[in-house]
């Protein structure tokens, strides 16, 4: 594995692959640790996710300094769920004095899901004017106008839910997010194909593609039961009727949920605009490697 | 480095700088630009300008007093009606038929805005990257902040320019 680091991956057009780790509900490096095993060499990235679904967990940039340690180029989420502007400032110069450049700007999930549903949540900036505020840090300057001299060197990460409606206001957002200054892009992911092609041809209507680079993400699952979960319960996803049938009729969920990740990620990787997979596997990280294997993702 | 400097340095290093779409302003008007204390007199008239401004905007928009009006932006719906506060569109979390994550009984604030939007064919507003919001500004007059040149009056009329900027 090149020495590489994910921003000069983007610049030279690579054709990227990402994965994501949840730290664990507990101060436990060693099991930072555990996971960081399935995606060594193989990942150009990890996500390291920031208090997902809005449930307390170790610290994504603690984390992430922990998976550096192991030899993986993390990119640390953060959200504006819980800091002010100050403190997202400080915390971007902090990734910058780590070393870690990867940040993915998130406005995040609302506090009403996760288990402290009575917290006061931020939202102080948006994901657009975060996005907007690292772009201003790395070259040189504070929401405030004052300037620094020793700029963090940060490589931005924003999202985009194809699925979501309305189509068109996905687009206007994606298009103010690549003009607040994100280098790369990962989406929720995909199970219904069609859907996402009409939105790829949006962005590249747009001629947005050139812009950025387009991770699609796309998340393996072990059951029937969990996909019609993520049908009904988790807000902005659409999952094909058809898809759930599959997985039903399966006599191995699991080996037909790989299936189904690996024949998502071939379509989609001949889908024009595509830069790059993200995927996310959910509790099943184990999984990687297969998956990475099986959809001809190493040679890249 | 003076702050003008700095700012040019800013939109050239911009990667989407060169050639992105319009309707964009440029990278310098996130901020509020006319970021002043509020003296105690200005607060006092702000506060009977409220209640003047609350007698039409509540009503008619269920307009929740953020003192940095862009109903003019947002199709006249109050964006600020969004759980997230989200002055530039929606969170990935709209649910079929554009339903609001949080409270699954109402719409999702920016579907509505942007079929209002689409409707009034007042799209191209909706590309315009909002301010960062001024929290100094919260409760005080929108109308006033206009007047005393703290925020930017409304875009009431789409004007057609060469570049089909509209601003």
């Amino acid at each position: 594995m090149s020495r590489m680091s994910l921003k000069q991956k983007i610049q030279n057009g690579k054709f990227l692959f990402t994965s994501e780790l949840g730290p664990p509900r507990s101060a436990s490096a060693a099991a930072v640790r555990k996971k960081t095993a399935y995606f060594k060499d193989i990942v150009d990235g990890v996500n390291i996710t920031d208090n997902q679904t809005a449930i307390v967990r170790l610290s994504s940039t603690a984390a992430a300094v922990i998976c550096r340690e192991e030899g993986l180029e993390p990119i640390v989420q953060m959200t504006c769920r819980d800091r002010n502007r100050l403190a997202l400032q400080s915390d971007l110069l902090g990734l910058g004095a780590l070393g870690i450049p990867n940040v993915l700007c998130l406005t995040g999930d609302h506090q009403r899901f996760g288990n402290h549903p009575e917290a006061k949540n931020v939202f102080d900036l948006d994901s657009v004017q975060f996005i907007y505020t690292a772009h201003r840090l790395r070259s040189g300057s504070f929401l405030s106008g004052d300037t620094m001299k020793n700029k963090p060197n940060l490589c931005i990460g924003g999202a985009a839910n194809p699925f979501a409606d309305s189509l068109e206001m996905r687009v206007i957002r994606l298009g103010k997010k690549i003009a607040a200054g994100v280098d790369f892009i990962q989406t929720q992911p995909v199970y219904d194909l069609a859907r996402f092609q009409s939105w790829m041809a949006a962005v590249r209507d747009a001629g947005l593609h050139t812009k950025t680079a387009i991770l699609v993400g796309v998340m393996p699952v072990k059951s029937a039961r969990a996909m019609t979960y993520m049908k009904s319960e988790v807000p902005g996803m659409r999952v094909p009727q058809e898809l759930i049938r599959r997985m039903k009729k399966a006599a191995d969920p699991k080996e037909e949920g790989i299936r189904v990740a690996v024949e998502t990620i071939q379509r989609i990787k001949e889908v024009e605009g595509v830069r790059g997979i993200h995927l996310m596997p959910l509790l099943w990280e184990s999984i990687t490697p297969r998956i990475a294997e099986e959809a001809d993702l190493l040679k890249y | 480095m003076t702050r003008e400097k700095h700012i040019t340095q800013l939109k050239n290093t911009s990667p989407a700088g060169a050639g992105r779409e319009t309707h964009v302003p440029p990278l310098d008007d996130l901020l509020t630009k006319h970021s002043r204390p509020i003296k105690p007199g200005e607060r006092r008239i702000s506060t009977v300008a409220r209640l003047l401004e609350d007698l039409v905007k509540v009503p008619l928009f269920r307009c929740q007093r953020c003192g940095e009006c862009i109903l003019s932006h947002t199709g006249f719906i109050c964006s600020q009606r969004c759980p997230k506060r989200l002055r530039n569109g929606p969170c990935g979390g709209t649910g079929e038929d554009g339903t609001c994550e949080v409270y699954p009984e109402r719409k999702c604030i920016w579907y509505r805005i942007h079929r209002r939007a689409r409707r009034l064919k007042r799209l191209p507003l909706l590309n315009r990257i909002e301010n960062i919001h001024n929290w100094e500004l919260e409760h005080t007059s929108a109308w006033l902040n206009v007047f005393n040149k703290r925020i930017d009056p409304p875009t009431l009329f789409l004007k057609k320019s060469k570049k089909g900027n509209a601003q």
